[in-house]
């Protein structure tokens, strides 16, 4: 489904991401480990499109998306919720979730209709908060929008920095419950979270970037890899 | 008491309604460029030239017998495409360079020069004067207000309400709002910013030219006409807070207030310095202007 070559990503003049290769099947959950600075967070910014890579190819059905625009990124079926949740001041709850639309633009009205409602049943805090600002809501009513207003949109590949960065235990218990739903509905997801523990509940797979590379990867479900895994990221 | 009712009506009055017709015209001006501003943070010192290119598309289309109104609806329509070719053209080349600020400033500097003269080569440096499209005044306070710029402020009430329920209150309004927050987070829910950038542009241009053709029967029409308001507009722009429309309507007739007020107790020429005072003074001491910019919250 994706498919990474040779990656290569600048920040200027810093080489942060130094030759990633990845191949990631449908439906897969891969979680993307390693400590703060390694590359994580701007390998999924490379592959939105929000970074042009410097070398390297990105693959998704068959699409080279190398130098493509986010939005074009976008509409090709890959949602991307940032670390920050970058919810928009100004637009009201029910705003933030409709520019979700535009990520299936061929969607017709009923269908956008029926996306919506269906946000709203999974969501109802959302939907109570339908008119307020996005920004006056409580940081895991943010998250929560900022997961729906790309859920929305359908997308095949969910790119998620970060989700449970700040959240109050329970409201990381109903995060991951979201991803695990988003896994059941065939979505395929690349994770970087820090949570690793409960992170690895949700994966298939997982690998641990260092300075750009990845350094290691493995199966979430056998035990030697996660002890691995383990050693890895921790000092 | 009676006295300051006299006062009122025969000095303040008069000299507030002439702020007024002012403070709407230079509203219509700014309208545009705040948009621009908010979105693209591009300041657009070639703004005047757009102002001005509207005027002179309407006089070239009124001498050969297109009627006012059909002008005011036509001109906007036809810089919608100007302003679409610039931003995509020109501004789009630099403005992902790190010196996006100094490139675009200059660029549409020279582009504003290169406008400037071309409408001298061919319209000549000469003022034009088309006619009043509506004919008569009325009284109003004691002051003999002619019945266009009557038109003109309730028309300038209709266009900035237009414009803030497209901004406001419509998805495309969403679209542009959200761009002008971040563009990059907007652009991975689907929302094609460079077009959104490009439309934005191009209805700030389309805005400068339909005030081109609405003030060009009080004004007149001249190559460096732009000049005039583009000042008090960049002013209210500043004050009002970069990219807030309802700023530019409140700067707009406050400072245009100002002007028409204090010029009856001191010299006029100290008008214009009182207005650009209190611009540095809001940069010192409110550098985001009154209401915030657009897409800010």
């Amino acid at each position: 489904m994706l498919t990474v070559s040779n990656l290569h990503t600048y920040y200027g003049t810093s080489h942060i991401i130094q030759g990633i290769d990845l191949e990631v099947e449908k439906g897969a959950v891969i979680g993307v480990f390693g400590r703060n600075g390694v590359g994580k967070s701007t390998l999924l910014k490379t592959l939105a499109g929000w970074i042009k890579p410097a070398q390297g190819e990105i693959v998704f059905d068959n699409e080279r998306l190398n130098g493509r625009t986010a939005d074009h990124v976008a509409r090709k079926g890959i949602g991307f919720v940032p670390e920050d949740r970058r919810i928009f001041p100004g637009l009201t709850v029910e705003e933030n979730l409709t520019l979700g639309f535009l990520q299936v633009p061929r969607r017709s009205s009923a269908g956008n209709t029926a996306a919506l409602r269906r946000i709203y049943e999974r969501f109802p805090r959302l939907a109570e908060r339908r008119n307020q600002h996005g920004t006056t809501l409580s940081g895991g009513e943010q998250q929560m929008l900022a997961m729906a207003r790309v859920m929305i949109g359908e997308p095949r590949l969910l790119l998620i920095d970060e989700p449970s960065e700040g959240l109050a235990p329970m409201i990381v218990a109903d995060l991951f419950a979201i991803i695990g739903e988003m896994k059941e509905s065939g979505c395929t997801i690349l994770l970087v979270e820090q949570n690793v523990h409960e992170a690895l509940k949700a994966c298939d797979r997982f690998i641990v970037i260092e300075r750009g590379r990845i350094v290691l990867s493995g199966n979430a479900a056998v035990e030697d890899d996660r002890n691995k895994l383990m050693a890895a990221i921790t000092f | 008491m009676s006295t300051a009712i006299e006062y009122f009506q025969f000095v303040l009055a008069p000299q507030m309604l002439i702020g007024l017709v002012l403070g709407v015209a230079v509203i219509l001006v700014a309208l545009g460029l705040t948009i621009i501003f908010g979105l693209l943070d591009v300041i657009n010192m070639s703004h005047g030239e757009f102002y001005a290119l509207g005027a002179f598309i309407a006089l070239a289309l009124g001498s050969i017998g297109l009627p006012f109104w059909l002008l005011v609806i036509l001109v906007p329509l036809v810089m919608l495409p100007i302003g679409y070719v610039v931003e995509r053209g020109l501004i789009q080349r630099v403005f992902h360079s790190s010196e996006r600020h100094v490139t675009t400033l200059l660029l549409t500097f020279g582009l504003g020069l290169v406008m400037e003269d071309a409408f001298r080569l061919v319209f000549g440096p000469n003022p034009h004067k088309p006619e009043t499209p509506i004919p008569g005044a009325i009284d109003v306070f004691g002051v003999f207000l002619p019945l266009y710029r009557l038109f003109l402020i309730v028309g300038g009430a209709v266009i900035v309400a237009l414009v803030a329920v497209v901004v406001y209150r419509t998805r495309l309004g969403a679209m542009v709002r959200a761009a002008a927050f971040d563009r990059h987070m907007a652009a991975s829910l689907g929302v094609p910013v460079q077009h959104v950038y490009a439309g934005a542009f191009a209805f700030g241009v389309a805005l400068a030219g339909l005030a081109g053709v609405l003030l060009a029967p009080i004004y007149s029409v001249f190559p460096t006409m732009g000049r005039d308001f583009i000042l008090m507009a960049f002013t209210v722009v500043i004050v009002g807070g970069m990219g807030s429309i309802a700023g530019v309507v409140v700067a707009g007739l406050l400072l245009t207030q100002v002007q028409a007020i204090s010029s009856l107790y001191i010299s006029p020429v100290w008008s214009d310095p009182i207005v650009f005072g209190i611009m540095v003074i809001m940069l010192m001491v409110r550098p985001q202007g009154l209401f915030g910019r657009l897409g800010h919250g």
